[in-house]
């Protein structure tokens, strides 16, 4: 089995045409191997958002190849893109998004409904156990703290035992404590199941120890962080 | 451990916490309901009413007249004897209708004249095939071959009370109703009074008899015999030289069970089908009364159909609310890999969980006032008394109707609820 879970290749997404044309992605070709803890970092506006849309494939590249476990994506239907979505990624959203009418546990197991899988309950628990939510897991998921919230969707990410799990500036709407223990819970998580991490934040601060880090600038990616030099008279 | 299917206890979930979308859907399905049930106890009510009181005085289950004279010549007692061995038959009693002159002798002067319509009963028979003898209120049944039952429009008219419309009720054409005079309940015909019938018998003689008023008639809703009088057949045949002549003959069965009466209908038509007689059931005979009642019905009907439609519209107005609000939660379940048809179910889901429940509810409400006006007897400004009866076919009906509209109201903001793009779904954070 090969070492690479996703390719991207020359992938270009340009929103609306003409005068009002923007160029969110340009050409961005990177991989990333299995277990691989990856930052993609930049400032507001740099396109890494749009980048994450790809790689989760919430959105199609206007032209370039997402390859995803091996499976180029662009020639899977609506269904089957679904059905992609729930087995190969998970995902962790800045505002955990968990479903507000449903319990901690449901929000967790949900993913693993959709796929149909069995002892649902039971890998939802205790990955709900692992972390730290096993005092929550009844409660409504609109009643329990942010970093908790957080803490659940990251559960709900990895339930289904997924290629890549996906977080989009997963710390930034919580404080700086919360929000360390949230990073150390994912660090934890990756290493404890060799999960690969892809995370995109503007807060390169917040993740001191990564296996890697993508920068983008103005639609385009580069491998490392963007140095700045300053300059003293 | 098995546990609720996803998408039913998302649903289901969504719906209780918006309690107010919630209720404002059942209540919208169920009144809906409501609307068909009351409109069917007060109209079919009414129609049942008419054929029950139809067949109870005029018409008895099966109704048997000449196809083309106004009489059946051959004896009554023919028939009847063929139709009382029939098992289900329960009796059979002939008819003989005439018109006639009537006075009233009061104070030893005539009071008043009128024109009349008169009905000749066979008394013993027809206590057995008729409620007739039912609507005495005052008084008894044609017991004696000179007593008269006089109907109760008829009582009143003839008490020559009305100031000024003596010369209008002789002269006919006129409508005595419609000069607006007060009645004088004193002046009302009574048992044991006496009136003159002068009819002209069938060679255009005038013949005249006296009568005895043995009872008076009254029927709620004037469907009996209230502007008529009511005198022994042997009588009225007499007088019209008619013997053994009947206009028709009323059959009141045991089992009235539709197929046992048009076996009846079938052996009977078999029996003297040289005899040119119409057998009818009673929604036969009653047509003509009944068949614009019958387009009222469905016009009402319609109309019923038309508020439930518009409770659709309210669910599809309530849905697509429910769809706005959620688009956040739609959008996280398609990025978690849920496919267009999961959000479809959970949302066409949510539509039958609403209409099951205002089916439920509406069929509670609309059998509570069904029982409500069947255990009162209920009737509207001393009109007949509503025929009520729980038709678990039509109850069913459209407690499913208004399910599967509930249903298909919800198709609309599901399927908008699936074109929304997880992207797009989730920027509506």
């Amino acid at each position: 089995m090969s070492d690479i879970v996703l390719e991207l290749k020359h992938v270009t997404r340009i929103f609306g045409s003409g005068d009002t044309e923007v160029r969110a992605l340009d050409d961005v070709s990177f991989t990333i191997n299995r277990g691989e803890f990856v930052l993609i970092v930049g400032s507001s506006g740099s396109g890494k958002s749009t980048l994450l849309n790809m790689i989760g494939l919430l959105d199609k590249p206007t032209s370039g190849t997402v390859i995803l476990d091996g499976q180029e994506t662009a020639k899977l239907n609506d269904g089957k893109v679904s059905t992609f979505r729930n087995k190969k990624l998970g995902f962790v959203f800045q505002f955990a998004n968990l479903l507000p009418d449903l319990t901690v546990l449901e929000n967790v197991m949900l993913p693993q409904q959709i796929q149909g899988g069995k002892n649902i309950r039971k890998k939802a628990s205790d990955l709900l156990i692992k972390v730290g939510l096993e005092d929550q897991i009844k409660k409504r998921s609109n009643k329990i703290s942010g970093g908790q919230a957080q803490r659940a969707a990251i559960a709900r990410g990895l339930v289904n035992s997924p290629t890549i799990v996906l977080a989009d500036e997963p710390t930034g709407n919580l404080d700086s404590v919360t929000a360390q223990k949230v990073v150390k819970l994912a660090k934890t998580m990756a290493r404890e199941l060799n999960q690969t991490f892809i995370i995109v934040t503007h807060d390169r601060d917040q993740f001191p120890d990564v296996d890697r880090v993508i920068t983008i600038k103005d639609g385009h990616a580069f491998e490392g962080e963007e140095t700045t030099m300053e300059i003293t008279a | 451990m098995h546990y609720m299917d996803y998408r039913l206890n998302l649903a289901t979930r969504m719906l209780v916490n918006k309690r107010g979308s919630l209720i404002g859907a059942i209540l919208a399905v169920s009144i809906g309901i409501l609307v068909i049930h009351v409109n069917f106890v007060i109209f079919q009510g009414i129609y049942d009413a008419i054929i029950r009181d139809m067949s109870d005085y005029r018409f008895g289950d099966v109704f048997i007249t000449h196809e083309e004279e106004g009489t059946i010549e051959r004896s009554d007692s023919v028939y009847r004897a063929w139709l009382e061995r029939f098992p289900a038959v329960k009796a059979a009693t002939p008819r003989l209708g005439g018109t006639a002159d009537m006075e009233f002798l009061s104070m030893g002067k005539i009071n008043e004249q009128y024109d009349i319509a008169v009905l000749g009963v066979e008394p013993v028979s027809d206590i057995q095939a008729s409620k007739i003898h039912e609507t005495i209120g005052d008084g008894q049944y044609v017991y004696a071959r000179n007593s008269i039952v006089v109907g109760e429009t008829v009582a009143r008219d003839l008490g020559g009370c009305f100031v000024g419309v003596k010369s209008a009720l002789r002269g006919g054409g006129s409508d005595p109703t419609v000069t607006g005079d007060q009645i004088d309940n004193d002046c009302t015909v009574r048992v044991g009074d006496s009136v003159k019938l002068i009819m002209e018998n069938r060679l255009g003689e005038e013949v005249s008899k006296r009568f005895v008023v043995s009872g008076i008639s009254e029927t709620a809703g004037g469907q009996g015999f209230d502007s008529s009088v009511i005198v022994h057949i042997d009588t009225l045949r007499s007088m019209l030289e008619r013997p053994d002549e009947s206009n028709s003959i009323l059959v009141r069965m045991n089992d009235r069970n539709t197929f046992v009466v048009n076996d009846l209908i079938s052996q009977f038509s078999a029996a003297y089908k040289n005899d040119d007689l119409l057998v009818e059931n009673i929604e036969q005979s009653a047509e003509s009364t009944l068949k614009g009642f019958r387009s009222g019905i469905a016009m009402i009907n319609l109309i019923g159909y038309f508020g439930m439609m518009s409770s659709a519209f309210a669910i599809v107005t309530i849905q697509m609310m429910l769809v706005n609000s959620k688009t956040r939660e739609i959008g996280v379940m398609r990025a978690i890999g849920a496919r267009r048809r999961d959000i479809l179910l959970v949302f066409i889901l949510q539509g039958m969980i609403i209409g099951a429940i205002g089916a439920g509810v509406g069929t509670g409400m609309g059998l509570a006032y069904t029982t409500y006006a069947k255990e009162t007897n209920m009737q509207f400004q001393g009109s007949l008394a509503l025929e009520v009866n729980y038709n678990w076919k039509k109850i069913g009906e459209t407690a499913l109707l208004a399910f599967g509209l509930a249903m298909l109201a919800s198709i609309y903001p599901s399927y908008r609820a699936t074109k929304l793009q997880p992207v797009e779904a989730m920027r509506n954070v």
